[in-house]
């Protein structure tokens, strides 16, 4: 069977909203977290970080941390180094510049928050009074605080990056010159987009245990990726595979700045081997603001022709990523810039472009992976750029839009940067869109406000998403990496059944969603299926990340699903005596197609396999269990659009979001409540992205904002209820016809936010294109306007 | 006010989820690490330590209080509610399978404190409206739902009725 083959799979369950069989362990508080794993004997690790951006370590003295009572163990860069080389991150691509990063830093600190020294001690308080005693010598080095003096290249970075830069890419090199010159117009600007951080509400974790009795290493880990981990931890620990068992325990919240092999996680494993006893870190907030992997810092330096009609003629677009010091594991300085050039055309036709991404490094912590991967920022300009468009042309955002999207007839439509567009439903989300926000009136509403004095916006935002990433959609994007992930599934004697999965989940409701699908794949009611995941026992896979779970869950469930229905359809055929193609699975029961008389109970069918060899056709192999991958033929697109009715205080400058609609076309949606629930926590990180959260560096790249209350994250104060309308386009490469939409919110709801700001103050000659757009960036777009 | 030294142990006695119970910690012990860490139950989550992100909210005297703002001393004769004393037996709270119903949580990490936050605002108006519950639980950070269906489940008429019956009940 073909690792890509679309297995039968009948919805039943399968787009039920049915509630989450999570919920009541997680609401009772019975839950375990990575902090609530508190094991016979356990150690805590606190960790010295660097106060620096850029120094050198001359000298550093322990004693007396290691002198305080509780305490077991002080080790420095010098004794991790030992051990092992760090983490080396490149992708495989010519030109590459792969950097490692020291588990933690020896002889040189690169960031501010970079690791220098761990105390491991009898409690975190413990610990930390021991920090307070190491004595550090730092001698200072220029710091590289922004792109221009990356660009520069005065001073490095990092000494293993050649000028700064760690990738330059072209991904479409069309000259522009002859249609900028004869296009009516081209709207150009230069898009500043804020460094984020994902903050998830648990911030990251470990714990590890080495059993020096029999060498394994097992370690809990609040992780997206707890395969990868796995294999990651026996390369750069020189520890063999196959004693090492990573378990991720219920995790608060990911959004991808989980979904990385993080330099502490290396360093609790080898402190717990050398002190045979468990050892616990549990990050606290400043720390994961200051180390947690930040992202989308990047600058987008883009250009639209458009001829008087509003066809889009080229696109332009440079994008320089403000990328740290490192690259990130697996994900690279590239996670956004790189990848974002390969869609930045979006859904529409745009016969030319010019689009070249280029990683700088600056001594910041590593750019990583933050929901809406390598397109939040395009999407911003793009969309920015066509109102700028609009206006010009005096067209509505909407009608602007529907004279480029790319339609049905267009299908398969190949985009200036070689994207093949096979599937989408743009036209009918920019119907949708434009009935649901009224737009007929709005213009009216909007006049009538200005006469009061008040500033209302809407902003629009269409997206394709390439979801459920396999091997296919990451060579799309230009990043080779080859898709393996597995499920498991097993029909127990009794008729029940047991799904392991690699796909661990941050909140998504796995438990519930791939329980529908295997309860549909095998005709048996919800709740006689479980799943179990999270343990690297079981089955191995990549991880739960870039709307992956859904189809590559889905399809690997199904897959295997269909494994174990072969047996059962031979063995009932058997019994039932009918051909095993005639066997049908549905209601809990085994029956010959047609004649539903001719019946047998699944769990009877399950029994007679297990226990009774005379039920058997000769040569019957009775295994009930079997595991398979998935990996989508192509990339798999689902779609959707975003509005935004905002109001901007001119006095204040503070911007209140007032509506958001959301149009998702995900495809066959396995459980709508959840598909709704992804899309609602994605807009309310979209409008904190937009308008409140920014990492602020100094002018030597001293992070200022390491609290909640600089920081800001939206609260319930800031986001609205929202409108969700579906559409539903099946799939034709994933079983039951699924698309995955997880990132979906965040790719195109910030474009939506920022475009409704830059609505609402068009009038006063405003056209905000640095985020968050907070009060100040208001007041100052205001001061400076043209008039 | 008794004084105590750096790293003196101290007996606290409080009241728990309904039942006595005594721990000792030091003086420095946040009430969130006491209530994890010493009294046992890890379902209150510490989220940010500066008492920002609200996951760390329980009840003590009923009131929402923050328990990383708060010493485990200061527990010492007090009624505390945390979540695990929510469901009645093995039985969820009606709050709690109204946010189970309306998918009022995905990782579950602000649960916790958005309950607790929840609880004392409906125990004081059993009926509010969303702008009421959405300023109630604005000091609780949530980073998956965007709110709005934990505001539907806090409005749900279940819940409303539990409050009232509640409060009718004394």
């Amino acid at each position: 069977m073909d690792k890509s083959e679309v297995v039968e799979l009948q919805p039943r369950s399968i787009g039920q909203s049915v509630p989450r069989k999570e919920d009541a362990t997680i609401l009772s508080g019975r839950a375990q977290y990575i902090a609530d794993i508190i094991l016979p004997d356990m150690r805590h690790a606190a960790f010295l970080r660097s106060p620096f951006a850029h120094a050198k370590i001359t000298h550093i003295d322990t004693h007396a941390a290691a002198a305080v009572s509780g305490v077991d163990l002080v080790w420095t860069g010098a004794n991790v180094g030992e051990l092992t080389a760090g983490i080396t991150a490149g992708l495989q691509v010519d030109d590459y510049v792969a950097t490692t990063q020291p588990a933690m830093a020896d002889h040189e600190v690169r960031y501010v928050g970079e690791t220098v020294a761990v105390v491991i001690a009898e409690s975190r308080r413990v610990a930390e009074d021991a920090l307070e005693l190491i004595d550090v010598d730092y001698e200072e080095l220029p710091s590289v605080n922004n792109i221009e003096e990356s660009s520069a290249a005065e001073h490095l970075a990092n000494d293993g990056v050649p000028n700064n830069v760690i990738y330059r890419h072209v991904r479409s090199a069309d000259n522009l010159e002859p249609t900028f010159e004869k296009a009516a117009h081209v709207l150009s600007a230069v898009f500043y987009n804020n460094r984020v951080s994902a903050s998830p509400i648990e911030t990251r974790g470990c714990v590890a245990h080495h059993e020096w009795t029999n060498n394994l290493l097992k370690l809990w880990s609040a992780t997206q990726m707890p395969g990868y981990l796995r294999t990651m931890l026996a390369m750069f620990l020189a520890i063999p595979e196959h004693t090492i068992e990573v378990v991720t325990p219920q995790v608060g919240g990911g959004f991808g700045q989980k979904a990385h092999v993080h330099p502490e996680e290396l360093v609790v494993c080898l402190v717990a081997r050398k002190l045979g006893r468990p050892v616990s870190w549990i990050e606290d907030r400043q720390e994961n603001l200051l180390a947690g992997t930040h992202a989308k810092h990047q600058v987008n330096e883009t250009q639209l022709a458009v001829d008087e009609q509003g066809k889009f003629l080229a696109l332009k677009n440079y994008v320089s990523t403000d990328s740290g010091a490192y690259n990130c594991l697996p994900w690279t300085a590239s996670v956004e810039g790189k990848v974002g050039v390969t869609t930045m055309t979006g859904v529409y036709k745009i016969p030319q472009a010019n689009l070249e991404s280029v990683e700088l490094t600056t001594s910041k912590c590593p750019i990583g992976a933050y929901r809406g991967v390598g397109w939040t920022a395009g999407q911003i300009a793009r969309e920015a750029l066509i109102d700028l468009a609009a206006r010009k042309l005096q067209l509505s955002p909407f009608e602007i839009r529907r004279r480029n999207i790319i339609r049905a007839d267009d299908f398969p439509y190949t985009t200036a940067s070689g994207m093949v567009i096979r599937e989408g439903s743009f036209a009918q989300t920019l119907d949708r869109l434009e009935s649901m926000v009224d737009f007929a009136t709005f213009r009216e509403r909007q006049t009538k406000a200005r006469s009061e004095g008040r500033y209302i916006g809407l902003g629009l935002s269409l997206f394709n998403e390439i979801t459920g990433f396999g091997t296919r959609a990451f060579s799309a994007i230009g990043t080779p990496i080859t898709s393996h992930d597995t499920s498991t599934v097993r029909m127990d004697p009794t008729g029940t059944v047991t799904v392991t999965t690699s796909f661990v989940a941050a909140g998504q409701g796995h438990s519930t969603t791939f329980a529908q699908v295997a309860a549909d794949a095998l005709g048996v009611p919800l709740e006689k299926v479980v799943v179990r995941s999270g343990s690297t026992a079981n089955t191995y896979g990549l991880g739960t990340f870039a709307s992956r779970a859904a189809v590559i869950g889905t399809g690997s469930i199904a897959r295997a699903a269909e494994m174990v229905r072969v047996k059962i359809r031979q063995i009932a055929g058997h019994m039932l005596e009918a051909s095993p193609a005639d066997i049908v699975l549905e209601n809990d029961q085994v029956h010959v197609t047609g004649v539903p008389s001719r019946t047998m109970s699944m769990a009877d069918v399950a029994g007679a396999i297990y226990f009774a060899e005379s039920t058997h056709p000769e040569n019957f192999d009775p295994t009930l269990e079997a595991t398979a991958t998935f990996d989508p033929g192509d990339s798999v697109l689902a779609n959707g659009g975003h509005a935004a009715l905002v109001e901007v205080d001119i006095e204040t400058g503070i911007v209140k979001v007032e509506k958001f609609y959301a149009v998702e076309d995900c495809g066959q949606m396995i459980n709508p409540m959840i598909v709704e629930g992804q899309i609602r926590g994605g807009i309310a990180q979209a409008i904190g992205s937009t308008l409140l959260e920014e990492l602020v560096h100094d002018e030597n790249s001293q992070l200022m904002t390491t609290t909640f209350m600089d920081y800001l994250l939206p609260t319930a104060s800031d986001v609205p209820d929202i409108v969700i309308e579906h559409l539903e386009t099946p799939s034709d490469l994933v079983p039951g016809g699924i698309k995955g939409m997880g990132e979906s919110a965040m790719i195109s709801a910030p474009a939506a936010v920022v475009g409704a700001v830059n609505d609402a103050l068009a009038s006063l000659g405003v056209f905000i294109t640095q985020y968050p757009i907070s009060p100040e960036r208001v007041f100052r777009a205001l001061e400076n306007r043209d008039d | 006010m008794k004084k105590i030294a750096e790293n003196e142990v101290v007996q606290v006695r409080t009241n728990v989820n309904g039942r006595a119970v005594s721990f000792a910690t030091q003086a420095r012990v946040s009430l969130a690490d006491s209530l994890r860490y010493e009294v046992g139950l890890t379902g209150t989550k510490v989220g940010c330590e500066h008492g920002v992100c609200g996951a760390c909210t329980i009840l003590v005297d009923g009131q929402p209080m923050r328990s990383c703002l708060m010493l485990g001393v200061q527990a010492e004769g007090r009624e505390i509610q945390t979540v695990e004393g929510l469901a009645i037996g093995l039985k969820l709270h009606p709050l709690q399978e109204s946010f189970k119903r309306h998918h009022a949580l995905q990782c579950g990490f602000c649960s916790a404190g958005m309950l607790a936050t929840a609880l004392a605002l409906v125990r004081e108006n059993p009926a509010p409206t969303r702008a009421e519950v959405r300023d109630a639980i604005s000091g609780n950070l949530c980073r998956c739902t965007g709110y709005e269906t934990i505001v539907d489940a806090i409005c749900d008429p279940a819940v409303a009725e539990f409050a009232r019956n509640e409060k009718s009940n004394g």
